[in-house]
């Protein structure tokens, strides 16, 4: 019941949001060509969904950007991990990574059209650089902070280098990949849109980029609320209770 | 293997941790080397072909021929324009706004929600809206800039705020000062660190929009050097813009944001930790 009522709270203003733009929308009569109002985008919604168009997009989008983390996650971890394990490999290599998590994401994006083509590649491509770089640096940080006498401990306990990585380095190093993963993820996504608006001929950002084109602000203004709840889920429902559960079960080896 | 190990310890390491004892800056400069070694040599060995993946002496060359034209000064002037005047607006927004929504409980139930909202949109979902808006110009890119500069400000000294334990604001209002005051030297030093980190997030997100930004509504600009190469197929400028990108925000980042951040969590940071 309480959920309930806070879930209500929440969603009140953003329904006296909605309000507000039909009401601004129909008293000053704004060209929509300008800005649609509420009614046009619900039947640009249910337009898109009947026709399927919507659920081809977000699919398309969907599995870019997950083709591209898990890839980049295979490689980053243990590669983070490699790294972190001697303090003077991973401070060596620290400016590397901060300068590749620097450009990691759009940046990318004119040499892989160049290199892969316009196309699923280059997107998939994009989305793996902006999560490969930001995990790998965050991942090498963790271990680097995973206090050495817990390591020193693991070994004289006969601890053997599998071990060491499983029981010790992985999982104090845990709370950083998480939020690494997070903030990749939030690139990523930046990136995706950016990347399908000048790459592609399918997904969120096309779908956005086109309806531009014939000055369709419903359909543009559909996207985006589509682009914003959809993030909202991944991070709120996935990736928010993924981060707060592995501080509470491991973040306290960092404080040790 | 452990004498090799030893020599390499005594002649290479121990070396260079002296040397970067000395000189901090080269810490970051020399872990590139052995990356641009390993780029020239797997360009030189032709690997892929030449055109695809030109070497370092080509992109130094690509610098000097641009910045002699003067294409190079020109275009890094006006992104890193945009970027402070995007910044600037951002944090002259974001601040006042940020405080309000901490401190008044009813400003917070009404406007945390539309915060979190438009901030999933993301700026880039933006653009093609505003280019039916704006057209191709510098008001498109500068309303992206600060759009993604406003929110982690926002979100952040929201946070701060509400890290300040009452008994603070209770203490001081207690001893006399006035509400304004409070807001002054209670609240905003205490929200001080999360401001910066917001301010630090928020240009690194605002930074990857101008180059989304300047690729798509193109007219100057790094991002549109890089994407003006790629029409050319010129991988050698795309690179040099690449790098010259991560240098820049390298600075930025490392030498500029990173110890200001650090300053102000030691300087008011321990306001949180009660």
């Amino acid at each position: 019941m309480r959920r309930l009522a806070s879930a209500a709270v929440f969603s009140l203003p953003l329904i006296a949001l909605v309000v507000l733009w039909a009401i601004v929308v129909r008293a000053f009569e704004v060209n929509p060509r300008l800005f649609p109002d509420v009614l046009s985008v619900g039947r640009a919604a249910i337009e898109s969904i009947n026709d399927g168009s919507l659920l081809g997009h977000v699919a398309a989008s969907m599995w870019r950007v997950l083709v591209g983390t898990v890839l980049a996650l295979i490689l980053a971890i243990p590669m983070g991990i490699a790294m972190g394990v001697s303090p003077g490999v991973s401070s060596f290599f620290t400016p590397v990574f901060r300068f590749f998590s620097v450009l990691a994401g759009i940046a990318w994006i004119p040499i892989a059209t160049l290199w892969f083509g316009y196309g699923f590649g280059a997107i998939v491509f994009v989305i793996f650089n902006a999560v490969f770089f930001v995990v790998t640096y965050n991942t090498l940080l963790g271990v680097a902070s995973i206090p050495m006498p817990l390591r020193h401990a693991a070994a004289s306990l006969g601890a053997g280098p599998w071990q060491m990585v499983t029981q010790v380095l992985l999982p104090g190093a845990l709370p950083n990949i998480v939020t690494g993963v997070r903030t990749g993820l939030g690139f990523a996504w930046r990136g995706l849109i950016a990347a399908e608006m000048i790459a592609t001929n399918v997904g969120l950002g096309y779908m956005l980029f086109v309806a531009r084109d014939f000055y369709r602000t419903e359909v543009i203004v559909f996207g985006m609320i589509v682009i914003g709840v959809l993030w909202l889920l991944i991070d709120r429902l996935l990736l928010v209770p993924l981060e707060r559960a592995t501080m509470e079960r491991w973040g306290t080896v960092r404080a040790a | 293997m452990n004498a090799a190990l030893r020599l390499w310890n005594l002649r290479v390491w121990g070396p260079y941790m002296r040397a970067t004892a000395r000189w901090p800056a080269l810490r970051s400069i020399v872990p590139f080397l052995p990356l641009l070694a390993l780029w020239w040599a797997v360009a030189a060995a032709e690997v892929f072909p030449r055109a695809f993946f030109p070497g370092p002496a080509e992109v130094v060359g690509a610098f000097f021929t641009l910045t002699y034209k003067g294409i190079l000064p020109e275009y890094l002037f006006d992104s890193v324009t945009r970027l402070a005047v995007g910044a600037a607006v951002g944090v002259a927004l974001g601040i006042p706004l940020g405080l309000l929504v901490g401190l008044n409980r009813g400003a917070h139930t009404a406007l945390w929600p539309i915060l979190l909202f438009f901030q999933a949109i993301g700026d880039i979902a933006w653009l093609p809206i505003l280019l039916i808006w704006f057209g191709f110009g510098l008001t498109t890119m500068t309303f992206v800039i600060v759009y993604t500069v406003l929110f982690p400000i926002v979100l952040n000294t929201v946070l701060g705020v509400r890290s300040i334990p009452i008994d603070l604001h209770r203490a001081a209002r207690s001893l006399g000062a006035s509400p304004a005051r409070v807001v002054w030297e209670v609240v905003l030093p205490g929200s001080l660190p999360n401001i910066v980190t917001g301010l630090r997030n928020g240009l690194g997100y605002g930074w990857r929009a101008l180059i989304a930004a300047e690729i798509i509504v193109g007219t100057s600009g790094i991002g549109f050097l890089m994407f003006d190469a790629r029409r050319a197929g010129s991988v050698v400028e795309i690179m040099l813009g690449m790098i010259v990108l991560g240098i820049l925000w390298y600075i930025v980042d490392a030498w500029v944001l990173a110890p200001i951040e650090r300053a102000t969590g030691q300087r008011w940071g321990m306001v949180q930790r009660q």
